[in-house]
């Protein structure tokens, strides 16, 4: 029944795709269709690009493990858009750039600060994909036996294809019937879970399990924590996906807007997850990626659990299609532009390779928690676009060379620590703890370096600063020549 | 459509006490406010760290106030979004539409 549920979202996601085609062909219908969408159409969709695996399954897993601690993922995931909306998107929304290389290529006035960001484009959009295939192995796994490459062949093959064919590129729809979709595959078992819970009279936490208590149950949880709310907090604004997102919005206002649904709607999904990580922790169930889905079978049993898991399952997939879709677009088209020489078939290739890379990374690298891994990509993203975005927009004595040096050492160690990591790096000590959770080093370090090089190479702002700070942050409601730049197109 | 102005309207435009008194008011919330809301979560891991006895008290059943202090990091990050919409539109848009009337007014 499980495996049904599978087919039905991956054909329904390339059904929905396939009509999409029809509808818009073009780059600019990706980013102009949706203007006439609502704010609440729209922020479904940003929900349901947003919520990945690690969302999805990783967090309840964790909270099993560690405890109320693991609260900090889902804060800090919903406090991230909090961060980018007061900071930066209306600034950016006036850039009038696309994606990150285009900010920096805007701002910087070089060709070479924006190859340095499409390459921690691609490695964001990388380290974020290898853990939904993993995820998707994982679950495949448990509900088949079939071996772990499976799963992520087939997210990996869904989404190819369906990128390809264009038809995930203007669909705000399908993004936002997969929020709900999720929405609903936790909710629906959640409700018979906690029925269930009831007639077996509310059992509780073994006396003087320190569970609910903060900081317990990691070597260094005090830094493990600050590490986790820097990362995410700061890593939002430099995921690949999210910032494409907001200029489906007609103006500032509804911008707003809809940065306010989304936290309501990150926030109600986000509810459940912990609540799963208790019930798991009361019935004692195993601490693992899986509890979710092994969740109501244990609870309700029967012909109920089974069409319980059999949603969850299906949630899970929208899951890592929805997300592995945002991100694909994203590197794909980075890597077309950038790397390669642009036009459509260099769009195809680079599609094949932002998909396959992350497949063989996820078949090479050691199995980790999903949500931690997750939790490295946005580490990349913090120690690198955040002090690229925030120093670029609000400080006009940045530089060429002190971008360049922050971008190449912040994302640099980041990415290294990264890898060291899934490679199978040391787990324990203070070694362990800083090579997993290298946001709390790397991005105080990243913003050093960006203000002391630009402090030392006064001679190296970009000429054009002044007409790029008026075209940042004159009200976009302002008919006034910004310019000339433009994004160009894939 | 973008209307093309000579080089002196950026100048104009830069140095008008209205555009200054935008940046003023957009960076006088958002600065603080940003510190605000990161020392607010901050408190929570400084009272997990040092107040452990206070963060454990049970309120009802096993609901702790750690966990009451969790979900009002979510109610928080809502309020923040919230009055930052209610600022901008009473306080940012206002003045920016009455700037984009005068430079209007003027390339006319």
């Amino acid at each position: 029944m499980s495996i049904a549920a599978i087919v039905l979202v991956a054909v329904a996601t390339i059904l929905i795709g396939a009509f999409g085609i029809r509808m818009s062909r073009t780059t600019s219908d990706f980013y102009v269709a949706s203007r006439t969408v609502s704010p609440l159409w729209n922020a479904s969709a940003i929900g349901g690009e947003y919520l990945s695996a690690a969302s999805f399954l990783g967090i309840a897993g964790l909270l099993i493990t560690y405890g109320a601690d693991m609260l900090w993922l889902p804060v800090g995931w919903t406090g991230g858009y909090l961060v980018l909306l007061v900071l930066v998107s209306a600034p950016l929304r006036r850039s009038g750039a696309y994606t990150l290389p285009d900010f920096a290529e805007a701002r910087l006035e070089s060709m070479a600060v924006r190859r340095v960001s499409s390459v921690l484009v691609v490695l964001i959009g990388w380290f974020y994909l290898m853990p939904q295939f993993q995820s998707a192995g994982l679950v495949l796994r448990t509900i088949t036996g079939a071996p772990e490459w499976a799963g992520g062949l087939v997210v990996a093959g869904v989404v190819a294809a369906n990128v390809l064919s264009g038809g995930m590129r203007s669909i705000t729809f399908v993004q936002a019937f997969q929020y709900w979709l999720k929405l609903t595959a936790l909710a629906v078992p959640l409700v018979f879970m906690l029925l269930a819970w009831r007639s077996d009279g509310f059992p509780g936490l073994p006396p003087g399990d320190p569970w609910a208590l903060p900081l317990h149950g990691r070597e260094h949880p005090l830094y493990e924590t600050y590490s986790l709310i820097l990362a995410t907090f700061l890593g939002t604004m430099g995921l690949p996906h999210v910032l494409v997102r907001f200029y489906t919005n007609p103006d500032g206002r509804a911008a707003r807007r809809t940065t306010l649904v989304v936290l309501t709607l990150l926030g109600a999904f986000y509810l459940m997850p912990a609540i799963y990580g208790y019930l798991g922790r009361v019935y004692g169930l195993p601490a693992t990626d899986t509890v979710v889905l092994s969740l109501p079978g244990h609870l309700v049993g029967g012909m109920g659990g089974d069409l319980l898991t059999a949603l969850i399952t299906a949630g899970a997939f929208a899951a890592f299609l929805s997300t592995s879709s945002g991100l694909t677009v994203s590197v794909a088209g980075v890597i077309a532009q950038d790397m390669l020489r642009g036009g459509v078939r260099s769009f195809r290739v680079a599609t094949v390779l932002a998909v396959v890379v992350p497949f063989a990374l996820a078949g090479m690298s050691r199995s980790m928690p999903v949500a931690t891994v997750v939790g490295l990509a946005f580490a990349v993203a913090a120690s690198s676009f955040c002090p690229l975005l925030v120093l670029g927009i609000w400080w006009r004595r940045l530089t060429t060379i002190g971008a360049m040096a922050g971008l190449l050492i912040g994302g640099g160690l980041a990415c290294a620590a990264v890898l060291a990591t899934i490679t199978g790096g040391p787990d324990t000590g203070w070694a362990g703890a800083l090579l997993s959770q290298p946001a709390a080093w790397t991005v105080p370090v990243a913003f050093a370096v960006m203000v002391v090089v630009s402090l030392l190479t006064p001679s190296r702002v970009p000429p054009g600063v002044a007409r790029t700070m008026v075209r940042l942050h004159t009200p976009e409601t302002l008919n006034v020549d910004r310019g000339d730049w433009r994004p160009r197109s894939v | 459509m973008t209307v093309q102005h000579d080089s002196s309207v950026y100048e104009d435009i830069q140095s008008s006490a209205q555009f200054q008194e935008l940046r003023r008011r957009y960076r006088s919330w958002a600065f603080p406010m940003t510190v605000a809301f990161l020392a607010w979560y901050l408190l929570y891991v400084v009272l997990s760290g040092f107040a452990r006895g206070f963060m454990g008290t049970k309120l009802f059943g096993e609901i702790n106030v750690a966990l009451v202090f969790g979900v009002l990091q979510f109610v928080s990050t809502f309020l923040i979004a919230w009055a930052y919409s209610r600022h901008a539109a009473k306080k940012l848009d206002p003045l920016a539409d009455e700037l984009r009337g005068q430079v209007e007014e003027k390339s006319r």
